[in-house]
């Protein structure tokens, strides 16, 4: 797997962390039952996905700022041949590569960067 | 929706004879049989999570969770300890149980807070920690939670 694509899919797992956080449910959930302090957790995953961020080389960086700020999520699977962010279909020569993610690969529709699940 | 329909007996391990609680969430996210890249990203996911405040719940359960992009699918996994392990659990006992819980970002039927929810009530039961030292195969792990009706 792409270097910049692992950091990619660790950053959107925390965002994802980050957003269900401040949901009501998941909220009232982990402070609940796991007795989370929510808002120190929220200010950490902060921390840590702006020290991943800087991992980003610049043209990664920049596309996944310009994403984020404006579609929620940068990375998104690519199930059967279609982007499950815009729900576009991919060129298909790219999910028959060995590794298709061993490069960056970005939508064409929608700009966003696609991760190909095992 | 009940919480034997998630699990099966190759996604439980009786018998981990893991020494930390990395060693654990690794074994645990080995019986999902993953490339080694998504394991190793959902491990640390895994260990993401617990930084922010441990999973164990107390009475000797745990249930470390996350949402990652490396699964396409709820995936659900139990392993018992014997000796017991240092999780930082909310009672400071050692864990003997340890549900873990993954999924996809996206799920189609939203299943994955009301797991996480079916297992900590299931894990509140009162009878339960003795059910679960005394289990002999994962047959009657499923049986337990068939029995219990979560």
């Amino acid at each position: 797997m792409h270097e910049q694509l692992e950091t990619l899919l660790e950053m959107q797992d925390l965002h994802m962390q980050r957003r269900a956080l401040e949901e009501g449910d998941v909220r009232e959930f982990e402070s609940g039952v796991f007795d989370m302090s929510v808002d120190e957790a929220l200010a950490a995953l902060k921390d840590k996905i702006s020290d991943l961020e800087r991992r980003l080389t610049g043209d990664v960086q920049e596309r996944y700022r310009r994403v984020i700020g404006s579609r929620h999520r940068a990375v998104v699977p690519v199930l059967g041949g279609v982007c499950y962010g815009c729900f576009v279909a991919v060129p298909t020569s790219w999910a028959s590569e060995s590794d298709p993610n061993a490069k960056m690969n970005v939508c064409q529709n929608c700009g966003r960067f696609h991760y190909y699940p095992p | 929706m009940q919480l034997r329909d998630f699990f099966s007996t190759d996604t439980v391990d009786l018998a981990l004879k893991t020494e930390t609680k990395d060693e654990t969430l690794r074994a645990l996210v080995g019986l999902f049989h993953l490339d080694e890249k998504s394991e190793s990203i959902l491990f640390k996911m895994l260990k993401r999570r617990e930084t922010l405040g441990s999973t164990g719940i107390g009475r000797g359960i745990a249930i470390p969770h996350c949402r990652s992009l490396v699964v396409n699918r709820l995936r659900v996994a139990f392993g018992r300890h014997a000796a017991g392990l240092d999780f930082k659990a909310i009672d400071e006992k050692p864990v003997h149980y340890v549900f873990l819980i993954v999924a996809p970002p996206l799920e189609v039927s939203n299943q994955y807070l009301p797991v996480l929810g079916k297992i900590a009530q299931f894990s509140k039961e009162a009878d339960v920690p003795d059910r679960l030292a005394g289990l002999e195969s994962p047959k009657e792990f499923l049986q337990l939670l068939e029995e219990k009706g979560v």
